[in-house]
């Protein structure tokens, strides 16, 4: 009945009917390799999350005070509005890390809408990266000023007498470029996992 | 009734990928003018802050009691470390952007794996020069606000010409890095498009 001149498969479709439009083809089950994707990117926003804390902690608890002579001097991190913006922005990103890891955890046992998890996954870590990165060179290049000073605006080197203070504030921002590293690797993994789901 | 319902079917399934393809040409179009754009702006930061110098007559006392005497004072970009890697980041993501404009033109509608590629130094790059604003932003507001606690004295009340070109710089290279941003998101959103 109907002039066909197309392939065979037209024959075998002719007994079925053809599925109402709409349909779902039957609910596919979330191959294995996309729960290793969320198992791994659980494991490293918790890891962003405990990095920022610890920053954040590092540089809050370093206060140092130093007897010069008769005046007694205090470092603190809230003296310099650089590392104020640090810990502003790093907790900022420490909390975001938490939330995401939450919903992380959420989608491995509910997996559903997990494509376009990621894609807003991919849109916010490279907000948070951005955050994080921009935290870390302004904390890095006041610190790299008070430890070598600078001659031709005659700022004096501070980290010889406040020693104490710079290996908080190293030891802060060591942690927080390991957290902007791990931002890179998620959104890295994020869109390797949006690359792999395309239909070849 | 059979054979009309297939040709109906076979028409839109000729429109969607004939209309993937226009969107897949339009992002491609999109993403080389915004590259261009990355390129231009970081070039023009990089070249704002390397010609910034300026020369000022400041009156100094050498001893207490004699009368002050005029000395001429030079501030350049590349006396303060944090402007040095603000030039280098910006040079390298402008040499970059131009690099990626090729590559992704020679990319175009090839699935390989080279869009990952490109996504990832296009995250460097954004790493790269949000830092780099931030220790540009820091000095500057060191040298226009001063820190009394450590007896830094401020730098742009002499030097505000210097301070401006600085600020001006800073500005282009915050656009620029906005634009790699926008980048990376255009990319996911092309593979989110491209995986349903």
């Amino acid at each position: 009945m109907g002039s066909t001149d197309k392939p065979a498969d037209l024959e075998t479709t002719k007994e079925v009917p053809p599925p109402p439009k709409g349909a779902a083809y039957g609910s596919t089950p979330p191959p294995p390799k996309h729960d290793h994707f969320f198992v791994v990117d659980v494991v490293l926003r918790f890891l962003v999350f405990a990095a920022s804390l610890a920053s954040v902690l590092v540089i809050v608890i370093s206060k140092q005070k130093v007897h010069l002579g008769p005046a007694l001097s205090v470092a603190k991190f809230n003296h310099s509005p650089a590392f104020i913006y640090f810990v502003a922005a790093l907790s900022v990103a420490g909390l975001y890390a938490i939330l995401t890891t939450l919903l992380s955890l959420s989608v491995i046992w509910k997996p559903i809408l997990s494509t376009k998890l990621l894609l807003h996954f991919v849109f916010l870590d490279v907000l948070a990266l951005g955050l994080v990165a921009s935290a870390t060179g302004t904390a890095g290049a006041v610190a790299y000023i008070g430890y070598k000073g600078n001659d031709h605006t005659h700022w004096l080197k501070v980290c010889s007498t406040f020693d104490k203070f710079c290996k908080h504030v190293v030891g802060a921002l060591a942690t927080s470029l390991f957290a902007s590293v791990l931002l890179v690797l998620l959104v890295w993994l994020s869109t390797f996992t949006l690359h792999r789901k395309i239909p070849k | 009734m059979e054979s009309q319902g297939q040709y109906i079917g076979s028409n839109s399934g000729m429109d969607q990928k004939e209309g993937k393809i226009a969107n897949q040409r339009k992002a491609g179009t999109c993403e080389s003018i915004l590259r261009i754009l990355a390129f231009m702006l970081t070039l023009t930061a990089a070249v704002v802050l390397g010609v910034s110098k300026q020369t000022e007559i400041v009156s100094m006392k050498i001893l207490p009691t004699s009368p002050p005497i005029d000395v001429p004072a030079t501030t350049k970009w590349h006396y303060l470390s944090a402007f040095v890697y603000f030039l280098v980041a910006n040079a390298t993501a402008c040499a970059y952007a131009a690099f990626s404009l090729v590559l992704s033109l020679g990319n175009r509608g090839t699935k390989s794996g080279l869009g990952l590629v490109i996504i990832f130094l296009d995250l460097l790059m954004v790493a790269l020069l949000f830092s780099g604003n931030g220790a540009a932003t820091a000095i500057g507001l060191m040298g226009y606000q001063g820190n009394s606690h450590v007896q830094w004295n401020k730098v742009c009340n002499v030097f505000g010409r210097f301070c401006n070109q600085v600020a001006a710089a800073i500005v282009l290279s915050l656009l620029g890095s906005l634009v790699f941003m926008y980048l990376v998101v255009l990319a996911a959103l092309g593979l989110h498009r491209r995986s349903k």
